[in-house]
């Protein structure tokens, strides 16, 4: 108590009549009125975080039905179901799909969502920010996919390579489809980030000093920096270097006028790299909760976890190098890179090695959001092992662009990233919806898709150690590869079993699942301290955390902060560090400008494609819009409480 | 559900904040740095170009004018003087030295803008000649989009602050507006040294 400071008062239990009245009043004040107009306009954090993880899951319906072409032209030697151009439009499709349309969105997005709740917040920090940035990824997908069904789709990779991206090689506007595209993914995902990291920082629930900070929301947290740090060096490259090279003539990748073409593939993999942490620490955040849940303690070794994930994050830079062992660069740089990629599986065999302690001395139960835990830590302990095994030198020269990589990154990605991340949909589905999902389709899911992810993507190992390049979209009946291709073309067939079971389930169970109520599994966050889905206000009164499993540790009554206003949003932020309330601020109504805005920009960077002129016209609308946006944050005038920064509190109008 | 018990009241803490202790703070401070690393990127780029050739700029282009760049860049130093004094006026609620120095701060960032021209043409190379080009252009031009950005910024807020009667938190948003001008004109610095002084020494 005495951590909140001097305004500790006691307040006793609140009268179930006072709490109601302060809920509906709440209500009336955070709601989004019904109407396509307020659609657009909503900035409830929720809205929008279940809007994009259902965008982001249509993408990976998206991409997984490129994969499932992929693999049917594959299929057999010699076939002619695709043919050379359309299999190349839809590999490189299919990895910037999947890598910036599905995978990097849908973490911000179950951060986005999650987040708040977690931390006991109303809102994030900027609501229409968080608008912005949904509808920026919007209109991306737009972009590639009116590409693609015009046949105009990118085709050289989803790390579009110079030289073979610049005009000489890639005539037309494909390459320019995948530049622009790829800066939309990274403004969204900026957005995101600075949006995390300002809500976490301020908006924790008092008394949430940062070593009681839930580990998915620590996870978020270190990613968010990871974002602001990587996502600059592909908007950099892809925008400001290979669109402005292909549109207006600049030199940056063009040897005979100077420019360098490793410059690229150092830009690019010092995101690129990165990218494969974004994804994998917050699918990393979700198991330690669906643990903890469900062997009913709480997680073995919290800092060591919290470390691990700050290492990782640290250790993700500097080893960019090692997707460029194939290139002509200095000796020492290799060992360096060699060392650094092979000390980031430390951190990781950290958080495993946590979590089997954790399972080992609880009493765990097989749940679905259980068994995917158990299947990512299989799937994924397998791809690490393909990872430091290509991380040595003479083994990736051997390696490198045959199917054995294919193989590791799918295991790597749909082992550490989808698994979890289909866990945590298990496990947090009641919080989008109100139900659950139900169990038996739940089983048939899961080992369908385990088998399906082995059945795929293990015979590519002995296909790429048997030296069958990667991105040839045919190959001859004398390779002998036709049988273990078919094999694997079976596989990706039960994976699209498996997902189309997962669709019907949510179907089913959203229509008619069973009824969840606020804490289902009896797990211990503060997003579980509210209803199942949340009110739009997330919680009536802003909880007081004393302790990291506040459900669990809670004895007769959960304490709270009365005195935030309800008949305008106002959130409560807190210090930095310790979490002891500092202001109360106005959270933003509902907007037009972020919507508007996002089509601005979609004017200036796919204006950019065709004439550079539409630069300047989208940029001077952007403006109009950014204009419109700063005076509607003028509210009307009431009074205020003031902290001048001399430290003196007035109040004023 | 749980019952809920009254532990402490916030209703007494204030509602308008300065600096650290706001949202738009936090805010700025990230697009800082998220813009700030762009541009750093750009200058690494700039020098890693820089190793592969013997002769730097390669020819025939040369290297840099001086003289209209460091004139912009003494205004630019110039101009913190109007940013602080708005952000203490700001921080003391004083509306008409706010107003009046938002002006001055205006006006000085109109100069600078209009003087970028010169500085860019003091480049003496055009973008598409060579790499080199590419990459001083490149620069200039995105620490440009952000001079807009703003100088855009700073008169839409004098604008704001003339038209009608601001609600408190304005003041707090010019202080932070001051920030972020530290901010474009801190990283000009940087871009100074290396775009216009480097090819000398380099
Ligand atoms: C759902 C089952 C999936 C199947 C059956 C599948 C299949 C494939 C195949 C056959 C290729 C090789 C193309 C070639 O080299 O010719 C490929 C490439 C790739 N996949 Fe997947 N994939 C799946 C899921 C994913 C997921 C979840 C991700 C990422 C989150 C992903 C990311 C990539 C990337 C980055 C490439 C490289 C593309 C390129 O070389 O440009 N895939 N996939
Ligand atoms: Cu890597």
């Amino acid at each position: 108590m005495s951590a909140l400071g001097n305004s500790t008062i006691d307040g006793g239990a609140l009268a179930p009549e006072a709490v109601a009245q302060n809920a509906g009043a709440l209500e009336r004040t955070w709601s989004t009125k019904p109407g396509v107009w307020a659609w657009v306009c909503t900035v409830d954090h929720k809205v929008i975080g279940r809007r994009y993880v259902i965008t982001a899951f249509a993408m990976f319906l998206a991409g997984g039905i490129e994969a499932a072409l992929m693999r049917a032209q594959l299929a057999r030697p010699e076939n002619g179901f695709l043919g050379a151009d359309r299999y190349n439009q839809i590999f490189t499709t299919h990895g910037t799909t999947m890598m910036f349309l599905f995978a990097v969105p849908m973490m911000t997005a179950m951060g986005l969502y999650f987040v708040p709740l977690m931390i006991g917040a109303r809102s994030v920090a900027f609501p229409r920010l968080n608008a912005f940035g949904y509808w920026t990824y919007l209109v991306g997908i737009g972009l590639l996919y009116v590409a693609l069904l015009t046949n105009h789709a990118p085709d050289t990779g989803w790390f579009a390579y110079v030289p073979l991206s610049e005009t000489l090689y890639a005539p037309g506007h494909r390459v320019d489809v995948w530049a622009q595209l790829v800066t939309f993914t990274e403004i969204a995902a900026l957005c995101a980030a600075v949006n995390i990291i300002v809500t976490v920082f301020k908006m924790r629930a008092p008394g949430m000093s940062v070593n009681r900070i839930p580990l998915f929301v620590w996870a978020q947290l270190v990613v968010a920096f990871m974002i602001v740090f990587a996502m600059p060096a592909v908007a950099a490259g892809s925008t400001l270097m290979l669109a402005a090279d292909r549109a207006i003539h600049m030199q940056w990748f063009i040897p005979a006028r100077g420019g360098d073409v490793l410059l690229w593939q150092h830009i690019f993999w010092f995101f690129g790299h990165p990218e494969v942490y974004i994804i994998f620490l917050p699918a990393l955040g979700m198991v330690t909760p669906i643990v903890e849940t469900f062997c009913r303690r709480p997680v073995v070794g919290y800092g060591a976890i919290v470390m691990a994930n700050i290492a990782t994050a640290f250790f993700a830079f500097g080893l960019w190098v090692h997707h460029m062992f194939a290139t002509p660069l200095p000796e020492l740089g290799d060992s360096l890179f060699t060392a650094a990629s092979l000390v980031i599986a430390i951190p990781s065999a950290v958080q495993i090695f946590c979590w089997i302690a954790t399972m080992w001395t609880g009493r765990p139960r097989l749940t679905v959001p259980m068994l995917f835990v158990l299947g990512f830590l299989f799937t994924f302990i397998n791809g690490g092992i393909t990872g430091v095994m290509l991380a040595s030198v003479p083994f990736d020269r051997q390696a490198h662009d045959t199917f054995f990589v294919v193989a590791h990154l799918h295991y790597v990605l749909l082992g550490g990233g989808v698994m979890p991340l289909f866990a945590g949909l298990y496990f947090w589905f009641p919080k989008f919806t109100g139900r659950l999902l139900r169990n038996g389709l739940g089983k048939w899911h899961f080992w369908l898709f385990l088998i399906g992810v082995n059945v795929t993507f293990f015979p590519m190992h002995i296909l790429g150690l048997d030296g069958m390049p990667r991105r040839i979209y045919t190959y001859l009946a004398s390779t002998g590869w036709g049988p273990l291709n078919l094999l694997s073309s079976l596989g990706a067939a039960t994976i699209a079993i498996s997902v189309i079971i997962f669709l019907v389930n949510v179907v089913l169970s959203w229509r008619g699942g069973a009824v969840a109520g606020p804490n289902p599994w009896g797990a211990s966050g503060l997003e579980w301290a509210t209803a199942s889905p949340p009110p739009p206000y997330n919680f009536a009164y802003p909880l007081i955390v004393s302790s990291a499993h506040p459900l669990w540790d809670a004895h007769a009554a959960l304490p709270v902060a009365t005195g935030l206003r309800t008949d305008r949003r106002e959130v409560l932020t807190t210090t930095t560090f310790d979490a002891r309330p500092d202001a109360r601020h106005s959270s933003p109504r509902e907007s037009i400008w972020p919507f508007y805005l996002a089509l601005c920009m979609g004017v200036v960077f796919i204006g950019s494609i065709f004439r550079p002129y539409w630069v300047l016209i989208g940029t001077a609308l952007s403006l109009a819009g950014l204009f419109g946006w700063g005076w509607q944050s003028t509210r009307p005038i009431e009074r205020e409480r003031i902290a001048l920064p001399n430290g003196a509190l007035v109040e004023r109008t | 559900m749980t019952s809920l018990r009254a532990e402490t009241s916030v209703a007494d803490l204030p509602t308008v904040t300065f600096g650290q202790r706001s949202l738009m703070w936090w805010g700025t401070l990230g697009f800082m740095v998220i813009e700030g690393w762009t541009l750093a990127l750009l200058l690494v780029s700039y020098l890693y170009l820089r190793q592969s050739v013997i002769q730097w700029p390669p020819a025939p282009s040369q290297s840099p004018a001086l003289l209209m760049p460091s004139i912009t860049l003494a205004l630019m130093a110039l101009s913190v003087v109007p940013a602080v004094v708005v952000a203490r006026a700001g921080g003391r609620l004083d509306a008409p030295a706010v107003k009046r120095w938002l002006v001055a701060h205006s006006l000085i960032g109109v100069a600078i803008l209009i003087l970028r021209w010169w500085d860019v043409q003091s480049l003496g190379v055009r973008w598409d000649a060579n790499a080199y080009g590419t990459a001083v252009w490149m620069i200039v031009g995105f620490h440009t989009s952000l001079l807009l950005l703003d100088v855009l910024d700073t008169l839409g807020l004098t604008l704001c602050f003339f038209v009608r009667r601001q609600p408190v938190k304005s003041f707090s948003d010019a202080a932070d507006n001051s920030v972020y001008w530290y901010f474009t004109v801190g990283i000009w610095l940087p871009v100074y040294l290396i775009a216009y002084v480097g090819p000398r020494v380099i």
